[in-house]
């Protein structure tokens, strides 16, 4: 193996009383990487840290730093692994400094006292994690995010170049958990192995250089996060459909849970429902009408339209072109096949020009009795006019042709269900 | 520095106590319903007070102190300020030999038989909880718990059937110091002294094992070894105590307590405290006892002026133990 600090399970097995809750893991970590472990509640992120860590017994290979981990000695695994629990009982009022102070009793005799350099790192280590103000507090005092906040300067007083962390930020304000983790990269970017369970897989993604996915004790996916946060294996582990996307900001990949779309059972989920809309006018209508599990489709979309982003995120099929163009007529002949297969119609009032102008044309001729027209309350056809009042014309034409207008998103269900032969649900005022 | 104030702070405190202990010994060999002074040429003055008092009062000093140990040692054990030194089952093992003891050998060798008991307890929570090797806390507590019940049980019953011993069995659970020799006060150092120094050298020990026996792992402490090593020192000081006194409640739970509240938790000073605190409270209890209530069973005496001390003590201070 490599010469730097790490840990490395070959088939490892782990568990309480006779039963296995990790199973066969293999892999290995070294120095220099913040690798985060994640998975369903239950599937044993814990349980493996433990296992890392030697309290929980376990088979199979388990080295730390080149070295069978079943050969130190409780004050050498001490002073090569520190580890920070999710919480810990607080029974005895101990100050936050006597609670740190305790990392520095593997480096020492039990029959010498702690040396000033000891205190010095202690004070270093509470420095660095904010919570010097707190050092002669009654731990008892403390809020749980403070108090998580000491048991991370402890296991760091213990200056070892593995660290385990289990959950370190639950607790935590927006604030403090980017302070913790990036103090986690800075460590690891110091050579240390920094391993971490997370529940929150948008802050693992954030901070981690590597994900580790586990589900009922066994590993599943092993990469950086761009390669472990697929939709795919998401849905398959966590059993939850998400979006995953490149955050713009910070480049890294995020993930946002969707609605679940069994959530409304009372609509019709067979009734094909095909949305034409744009200039970000219809993305709501989209994630609204896609909570509600219909079929959905989408018109042409220019692919830098905020519509064409949902409709790509949400998976819904839709036509894309170019922006600032005019459609171009095998876009025309794709929309005429959506508008035979779709059994309702829904046309979001969106600003319309010259290079758009031949879809409304279409719809007149093709589906008049099926279209939905949602136009915003206080709007009229003329704001969305850009073909020197054609436009506002074909859009009124629509209307009188036996479209149903509706300024609001109940008014639409409501078609829907008359047309999947249901009465409209009790109305509903929020949006998902 | 800051190690220095806490260095200024304890120091003082731990010699303190070790004066007041000694003027504490000192004083209530002389004081008794006999009433000599420091000076007296009395017949059968120098009998009593160094035949009978002094060994007595230090008997009680050192069951005192081996109690209040013992009980600071269980308390970060089992990680709650509410345990006490008999929580394991000692004092109803000690119980049932001594009432086994009274009942069918007519009353001697109680004391040996009291230790036998206390220590068979231990030894049966220990067996029943630690068959699968690793056990939680948890489980020992309530394995204690329950051997005590069953214990407490057996002595019901002997008392039951005892007659007109049954004073005996009484007083005997009640503890007090009439039996007290020069041969108990050598036992109860003998033990106190090796049992007590392991203790106070497992100082931190028992400081990470107060945060939880996993934490003390990760703190690179050995969990397991410390853990049956406490337990075993704690188990001899408390059969020795009940072995010389019987079961004397309220010193081994509550003279951690207040040396918490006057100094902290840290263990490195909790546990030597605890022992001369103990050992000064117990001496005192036993004298008043002794001088003003006709030799009444002292843990009447160590519950009925400690609790309401205690109850004061929580009042001023609050939750802060």
């Amino acid at each position: 193996m490599n010469d730097g600090p790490g840990i490395n399970a070959q088939n490892l097995h782990a568990g309480y009383g006779t039963e296995d809750i990790v199973r066969s893991v293999s892999c290995s970590f070294t120095g220099g990487t913040f690798t985060g472990i994640i998975g369903p509640n239950g599937s044993g992120k814990t349980t493996l840290l433990r296992a890392f860590s030697r309290v929980l017994p376990s088979s199979g290979i388990l080295e730390l730093n080149d070295r069978a981990v079943s050969e130190y000695t409780p004050a050498q695994l001490g002073m090569a692994l520190g580890f920070v629990p999710q919480d810990e009982g607080r029974p005895f009022s101990y100050t936050v400094m006597q609670v740190v102070l305790m990392a520095r009793y593997a480096r020492t005799s039990r029959f010498a006292s702690l040396t000033p350099a000891d205190y010095a790192r202690c004070h270093a280590v509470l420095e660095k994690t904010g919570i010097s103000c707190l050092k002669d507090r009654s731990i008892r005092a403390l809020s749980g995010g403070e108090w998580q906040r000491v048991l991370i300067a402890r296991a760091l007083a213990q200056d070892t170049r593995v660290l385990l962390l289990d959950e370190p930020t639950s607790h935590l304000d927006l604030s403090h958990q980017s302070e913790v983790l990036c103090l986690m990269r800075s460590l690891a970017g110091e050579g240390s192995t920094v391993i971490g369970v997370f529940h929150d897989l948008n802050m693992a993604a954030l901070y981690c250089d590597r994900l580790i996915m586990i589900r009922d004790g066994q590993l599943v996916a092993d990469g950086t996060p761009g390669e472990v946060l697929t939709p795919e294996k998401i849905r398959a582990v966590y059993g939850a459909d998400v979006v995953v996307s490149c955050h713009p900001a910070t480049g890294r990949t995020f993930l946002m849970p969707l609605p679940s779309r069994t959530g409304n059972p009372a609509h019709d989920k067979s009734l094909n429902v095909l949305v034409i809309s744009g200039g970000g006018s219809g993305a709501d209508l989209l994630r609204y009408l896609s909570g509600r599990g219909y079929q959905l489709f989408a018109g042409p979309l220019a692919t830098t339209d905020t519509d064409y982003l949902t409709a790509k995120a949400l998976n819904i099929p839709c036509i894309p072109i170019l922006p600032f163009s005019q459609i171009p007529a095998h876009a025309l002949e794709k929309l005429r096949g959506m508008l035979s297969r779709a059994d309702r119609i829904v046309l979001s009032t969106h600003p319309v020009g010259s290079g758009n102008l031949a879809v409304l044309d279409l719809l007149r001729e093709e589906v008049p009795s099926r279209l939905i027209i949602h136009l915003p309350e206080g709007r009229d056809f003329a704001s969305y006019d850009f073909a020197r009042g054609t436009a506002a014309a074909a859009y009124a034409g629509l209307c009188s042709a036996g479209a149903t207008c509706t300024s609001e998103y109940n008014g639409i269900l409501a078609c829907l269900n008359e047309a999947s032969g249901r009465d409209m649900e009790p109305t509903e005022k929020s949006f998902p | 520095m800051e190690r220095f104030t806490a260095l200024t702070r304890t120091v003082p405190l731990i010699i303190g106590l070790a004066v007041v202990a000694i003027l504490t010994i000192v004083l209530c060999t002389f004081t008794g319903p006999a009433g000599f002074g420091f000076v007296t040429t009395a017949p059968g003055a120098a009998d009593i007070v160094g035949g009978i008092r002094f060994p007595r009062v230090l008997a009680a000093f050192f069951v005192g102190a081996s109690l209040a140990v013992a009980g600071a040692a269980m308390q970060a054990l089992f990680r709650n300020p509410m345990a006490d030194p008999y929580i394991l089952g000692t004092s109803s093992g000690g119980a049932l030999g001594a009432s086994l003891a009274v009942v069918f050998l007519g009353g001697i060798f109680v004391p040996i038989f009291a230790w036998i008991g206390a220590v068979v307890a231990i030894l049966v929570v220990w067996s029943i909880a630690g068959r699968k090797g690793m056990i939680p806390v948890e489980t020992l507590l309530l394995t204690g718990v329950a051997v005590s019940f069953f214990f407490s049980a057996i002595v019901s019953f002997l008392i039951a059937i005892a007659g007109q011993n049954v004073h005996q069995i009484l007083f005997w659970l009640m503890g007090g110091f009439w039996n007290a020799s020069p041969s108990s006060a050598i036992l109860a150092a003998f033990i106190l002294v090796p049992a007590g120094t392991l203790l106070f050298v497992m100082g931190r020990d028992l400081n990470a094992l107060s945060l939880g026996e996993e934490t003390a792992a990760h703190l690179g402490i050995d969990a397991g070894r410390a853990r049956w090593t406490v337990l075993g020192a704690s188990t001899l000081l408390v059969a020795g105590a009940v072995s010389i006194a019987g079961s004397v409640g309220f010193i081994g739970l509550v003279t951690p307590h207040i040396v918490r509240m006057l100094i902290g938790p840290d263990n490195r000073v909790v546990i030597p405290a605890s022992m001369l605190a103990g050992g000064i409270i117990l001496v005192l209890s036993d004298t008043i006892a002794r001088t003003f209530f006709s030799d009444l069973p002292v843990g009447i005496i160590t519950a009925f002026v400690g609790a309401p001390f205690f109850i004061w003590l929580i009042c001023q201070r609050g939750t802060n133990t």
